[in-house]
């Protein structure tokens, strides 16, 4: 059963693979590269909010750092844009430190809203920050300087890069699946006070793993800011970008390996189509859907798609003694 | 001396649930901790578990203070605990939930494996290894909580009601389990309910009560106590038609 399912997934990330080449049409080879971007963030967040079972809503925090560090370098001392990414993931460690001891000492609800509060106090410092741009945000080069730049007039080589990133970002969540590091997580994520009294150090490995979560999304915000070309508070520290991290990773199977991804090939051509089709006043459709989405998997299936699908399966063939 | 808690105290506002408890623990001894609800068996238990801090008291282990160390450091000594209302991991199988707890002392996979098979073994869950958790009863789940514990390898275990809620024919198999724990070594404090397993089981209580400790003895000894029928069924009211009658 498990096998058959990993052949699945297997085939969804080879089609994933090739599908931009298979269409033609820059609209969908754009909306595959950033399903590819969507799923980095999402997988990036499923470590402390899926396997961790740490929910938090303020992950664009780390976003919206690791696309200014990006647009930083750029503007203000005139390198690539990706040679802001180390800064972008140095920065988040910072944040990381600072603010994951005093919130992981809340539970539950407490930590989500703690989280929400400084994602909206970060957005309100860059929108006050004159040098990073304020309000207007930052712009990226227009033409490109050199190859670095990572400057192109088709998705397809941002579609290549990250795919590359979030192939290693996958396999190093498989590794810690696997390892103790994954069993201290989910562990943690069900039952502290269980998980403390078989010796696994809580707060450490909740820092861990936010480290590591902390890390990739500041890297999804610097390439999201290298392919777009331009970064503001909303576009980097707005709710909606945590939003979309934790609806992805809930829809796909939070905790889990693929779901992030899983929920990101759902959702991201559903918001880029209703976005298109409705234009700029319906720009808000999607997250209706998204609403609904939140509540069907609360209603129906709190595991997400990875958990409701083989529920299905279960009931069709005849149960087992 | 394996473990010595003098003087606990530990209070919630201006509640005291622990009053100035003693307990002195020898190596390989049973005890059990019985008492009413709302005695302070729990939060003792707590306290000795690392997971409450004592307002005042202290606790060593080994010889070594362990009165403010953590419940994560309590079991990197070999001082685990069970829970009244066992916690599973849920989206974990059987032996995922065992290695939790084997990877204290197995940090490679394979190695915490093998340690939470022995112990499967060990407590008679090898069947239901690749079951998940949560689909274990409550006298499963229970056993899984022991289970778990047993993994970190403990020199000092402490059960939390690990026999309530059992069917006659389990509680059976949860005494003999708790009996061969003892006869590796492991020392053991039971918090139990029903005297007949403390009867079985123990040779030595501690008997709670307003967060004191006000009787200690062998089992048949501390039922006889006056101070601990009194404690359990309360005093004869004065005048009542009871204490009148001839």
């Amino acid at each position: 059963m498990r096998a058959s399912l990993r052949r699945v997934l297997i085939a969804i990330a080879i089609l994933l693979a090739i599908a931009p080449v298979l269409t033609q049409d820059a609209f969908y080879q754009r909306i595959a590269a950033l399903v590819v971007l969507a799923a980095i963030s999402a997988s990036a967040w499923n470590v402390i909010g899926g396997y961790a079972g740490q929910v938090s809503f303020g992950h664009s925090v780390y976003f919206g750092i690791g696309g200014y560090a990006a647009l930083l370098a750029f503007t203000k001392l005139g390198l690539p844009p990706i040679a802001g990414a180390p800064l972008g993931i140095l920065a988040s460690f910072v944040l990381s430190a600072i603010v994951g001891l005093p919130s992981f000492r809340l539970r539950g609800h407490y930590f989500s809203m703690a989280t929400i509060a400084i994602a909206a106090l970060a957005g309100l410092l860059v929108t006050n920050w004159g040098y990073a741009g304020g309000a207007i945000g930052l712009m990226g080069p227009a033409t490109p300087r050199s190859p670095a730049d990572l400057l192109f007039r088709s998705p397809l080589p941002y579609y290549a890069i990250f795919l590359v990133v979030l192939a290693i970002l996958l396999v190093l969540t498989w590794w810690m699946e696997r390892s103790r590091m994954g069993f201290y997580l989910r562990a943690i994520g069900s039952g502290e006070r269980a998980a403390a009294s078989l010796g696994v150090p809580i707060r450490r490995y909740k820092l861990y793993a936010l480290f590591i979560s902390g890390a990739f999304t500041a890297l999804a915000g610097s390439l999201y800011a290298v392919m777009i070309g331009f970064i503001d508070p909303d576009s980097g520290f707005g709710i909606l970008v945590s939003v979309n991290m934790v609806v992805m990773a809930a829809l796909g199977g939070a905790g889990t390996l693929f779901g992030p991804l899983v929920g990101a090939i759902i959702l991201v051509p559903l918001e880029e189509t209703t976005n298109a089709l409705l234009g700029g006043g319906g720009t808000g459709a999607a997250y209706v859907a998204y609403g609904v989405i939140i509540m069907l998997i609360a209603r129906f299936s709190p595991g997400g798609l990875a958990q409701f699908l083989p529920r299905i399966a279960a009931r069709k063939s005849p149960r087992a003694a | 001396m394996l473990l010595e808690a003098r003087g606990i105290v530990k209070t919630f506002g201006s509640f005291h649930a622990v009053d100035g408890a003693d307990l002195t623990l020898a190596e390989n001894e049973l005890i059990g901790l019985i008492g009413p609800n709302g005695a302070g068996k729990s939060t003792f238990f707590n306290c000795l578990a690392g997971e409450a801090r004592p307002t005042l008291g202290k606790i060593r282990f080994r010889g070594a203070d362990v009165t403010a160390l953590s419940s994560a450091a309590h079991a990197g000594l070999g001082l685990a605990r069970t829970f009244q209302v066992p916690i599973v991991f849920e989206g974990m199988s059987v032996r995922e939930n065992v290695m939790v707890g084997a990877f204290l002392r197995h940090p490679a996979r394979r190695r915490a494996e093998e340690k939470a098979d022995e112990v499967l073994e060990f407590t008679g869950l090898a069947a239901q290894a690749d079951m998940l958790a949560t689909a274990l009863g409550t006298a499963g789940r229970k056993r899984l909580g022991i289970a778990r514990a047993l993994a970190t390898e403990p020199i000092l275990l402490l059960l939390d009601e690990a026999l309530a809620g059992l069917t006659s024919a389990e509680m059976e198999g949860a005494i003999a389990l708790v009996e061969r724990i003892h006869a590796r070594g492991i020392t053991l404090v039971v918090v139990e309910h029903i005297m007949e397993v403390i009867h079985r089981l123990t040779r030595r209580v501690l008997v709670f009560n307003q967060g004191r400790v006000i009787a200690e003895g062998t089992p048949a000894e501390v039922t006889h106590i006056p101070a601990v029928i009194e404690a359990y069924l309360g005093r004869r009211a004065q005048g009542s038609p009871e204490s009148r009658a001839p």
